[in-house]
């Protein structure tokens, strides 16, 4: 039985816009990245997945379950943490956790150990008394991680988690998601437009655009190493390239960066002596992997 | 969540310590619509009364009931002390006479339990937990519902037991009292339920709480003011028509009809409608907002 399964899963809003068209897919446990470029249709995916929009037409199961039927038995087995604000300001993160896991059907006082408990884990401390009002925005995400993750789900849906973070509130909200998927063992879908957080925490990749499937693989063969050298030098990029075609490579220029096809060892020596010959300051040579970014530019290319 | 039972055994004894005890699932029973919706019905009555609010939370609903209660209290006194003055307040005049304290609840009390949960979006997340849209307008509803009946069956109850207790002969006024309990029981209910409803209808339908407050204000007023100036300045038909715009005459003609006499401070008595009118004015009132907060939070985008 799959996680998550979608055949010609397809939401239309009014009769002109369509934010997913077709989709079918079948995703197993894991980490799931869930990428796209904002209006791809990650949200209402989720959003289909939890119920909370009726289809205009396939379907899509959660754990074995109709989405459009059994929405309150998946609901009950699932986590969510939604993309906009959705914490009430008047009351303090352990009543707000405690009420949510017993509206997911937590008796009482295991609504209350569970609270303490992932409060701890996502963080929060003394000012869990405190009423969310007066939280920074790194510490209502991770309200909002702690009420998705109160009743143990079995699935956690994370739209944007990183929504509106600093660079440091970022990394911990990653680590976090890291951690629940891999030592709590919790299936997680992380919905995000920033591939370079999908690469970080993910196992495997669903990449949708304009509501449809683009691609579904581990995250490992999207980023295996390519045949492609990067030489960054700070200035005479294009005189550089023009040295290397001129040896006989085939070098272009990309922003700051020479790429370099590297069959065998000898552009190595041909990048260094031409960086000598012209007398320039190199930066850095890297091995290019192939990137995330790649897949949506091969395929925006190759439709146009 | 069986499979994390072995590891997190192994962690506990491979560490010997059981400061962290890393991530534990949770086994226990999940007790899934029901619960969830009777989880929103309590936590929703506790903060129609600001219960585990701040103390901002607390002024109108117990500032409103303690109001509600003083003339109840007083009104016992009196009668406590001298048996033969005439009482102010009975069981059938009290909620009609006091109705302007009973609007003030229901117009700050409507928008507390739903335009938060609108305006900050928690929506998402009830919607996104184990209950429908429908269970969660109703539980707030029943919650609502609860809370009007609560503050407004306190005074009833104090007078009730006031009559009761300072008596000269306790069993005797207990016998007396006794056939006034569906009265004392039942006005309050039939007040509760159609105010709840229609004063949810109109807070559901906007996210910003001053709005709702004003809009059921001016729904009280708009019918208090048509019923008063159009029942004064015509006569016959028009007259008693007008009279049903003013919220509180189908409450009070259906205590009138179901539990109670007429009293002489509403136009109940003087309108040449029979009594069921104003029931059947209640109901359809009670049925059309329920139906109609039903379908805003069906429509309502999470």
């Amino acid at each position: 039985m799959p996680l998550i399964e979608a055949r010609a899963l397809t939401k239309r809003y009014g009769s002109h816009v369509t934010a997913l068209d077709g989709l079918t897919l079948d995703v197993e446990p894991g980490i799931i990245g869930l990428v796209g470029a904002n209006g791809a249709g990650k949200s209402t995916f989720l959003k289909i997945l939890l119920g909370l929009l009726a289809p205009t037409s396939g379907n899509a199961g959660v754990l074995g379950l109709d989405v459009t039927r059994e929405g309150p038995q998946i609901r009950q087995y699932v986590g969510y943490l939604p993309e906009h604000d959705c914490l009430p300001p008047d009351l303090s993160a352990t009543e707000f956790v405690t009420h949510m896991g017993r509206m997911a059907g937590l008796p009482a006082a295991a609504a209350r150990e569970r609270t303490a408990e992932v409060l701890r884990h996502v963080g929060l401390y003394e000012e869990r008394y405190r009423p969310i009002g007066g939280y920074s925005t790194g510490m209502k995400q991770r309200v909002k991680l702690a009420q998705a993750l109160v009743h143990d789900p079995k699935l956690l849906l994370l739209d944007e988690p990183t929504n509106g973070l600093d660079p440091a509130g970022r990394d911990e909200m990653l680590a976090l998601v890291k951690r629940t998927g891999t030592e709590f063992g919790i299936a997680t879908v992380v919905a995000s437009h920033l591939l370079g957080e999908i690469e970080r925490v993910c196992t495997f990749l669903l990449a949708i655009d304009n509501g449809k499937l683009l691609r579904a693989a581990p995250i490992a063969s999207f980023t295996e190493r390519t045949g492609t050298l990067g030489v960054e030098v700070e200035d005479g990029a294009d005189a550089l390239a023009g040295q290397l075609v001129a040896r006989g490579l085939d070098a272009r220029v990309e922003a700051r960066t020479v790429l370099v096809d590297v069959q065998d060892e000898r552009p190595y020596d041909m990048v260094r002596d031409a960086v000598a010959d012209l007398g320039l300051a190199l930066v850095r040579m890297e091995q290019r992997r192939h990137r995330l970014e790649d897949l949506f530019r091969q395929d925006g290319e190759g439709a146009a | 969540m069986t499979a994390q039972e072995p590891l997190l055994a192994a962690r506990e004894s491979a560490s010997g310590a059981i400061y962290d005890l890393g991530y534990q699932g949770y086994d226990g029973p999940r007790l899934g619509r029901r619960a969830a919706v009777a989880t929103l019905f309590w936590a929703s009555l506790r903060a129609a009364f600001g219960l585990g609010r701040s103390g901002r939370a607390k002024i109108v609903p117990w500032g409103v009931t303690a109001l509600l209660l003083i003339p109840a209290g007083v009104t016992v006194a009196i009668a406590s002390l001298s048996p033969q003055a005439p009482a102010a307040f009975d069981y059938d005049n009290f909620l009609w006479n006091l109705s302007t304290l009973v609007a003030i609840f229901v117009a700050a009390q409507a928008p507390e339990l739903v335009s938060s949960d609108q305006r900050h979006r928690v929506l998402s997340l009830y919607f996104s937990h184990a209950l429908e849209r429908s269970d969660y307008a109703l539980a707030k509803l029943g919650a609502l519902a609860a809370a009007i009946f609560l503050m407004t069956f306190a005074p009833m109850l104090l007078l009730f037991l006031g009559r009761v207790l300072l008596a000269a002969d306790v069993v005797e006024a207990f016998g007396d009292e006794l056939g006034q309990l569906p009265q004392v029981i039942g006005a309050p209910l039939i007040y509760a339920v159609p105010l709840a409803a229609f004063s949810l209808a109109i807070a559901a339908f906007t996210p910003r709480r001053a709005y709702a407050t004003g809009a059921i204000i001016a729904v009280f007023l708009v019918g208090a003011a048509i019923g008063g100036i159009l029942g004064d300045a015509t006569s016959g038909a028009l007259a008693d028509l007008s009279q049903l715009a003013n919220p509180f005459v189908p409450l009070d003609g259906t205590r009138d009809w179901l539990v109670g006499a007429s009293i002489v401070d509403s136009p109940v008595g003087r309108m040449d409608y029979p009594m069921w009118v104003f029931a059947a004015e209640a109901l359809a009132v009670t049925v059309i907002a329920t139906i109609a907060t039903l379908w805003r939070y069906r429509g309502l985008q999470a």
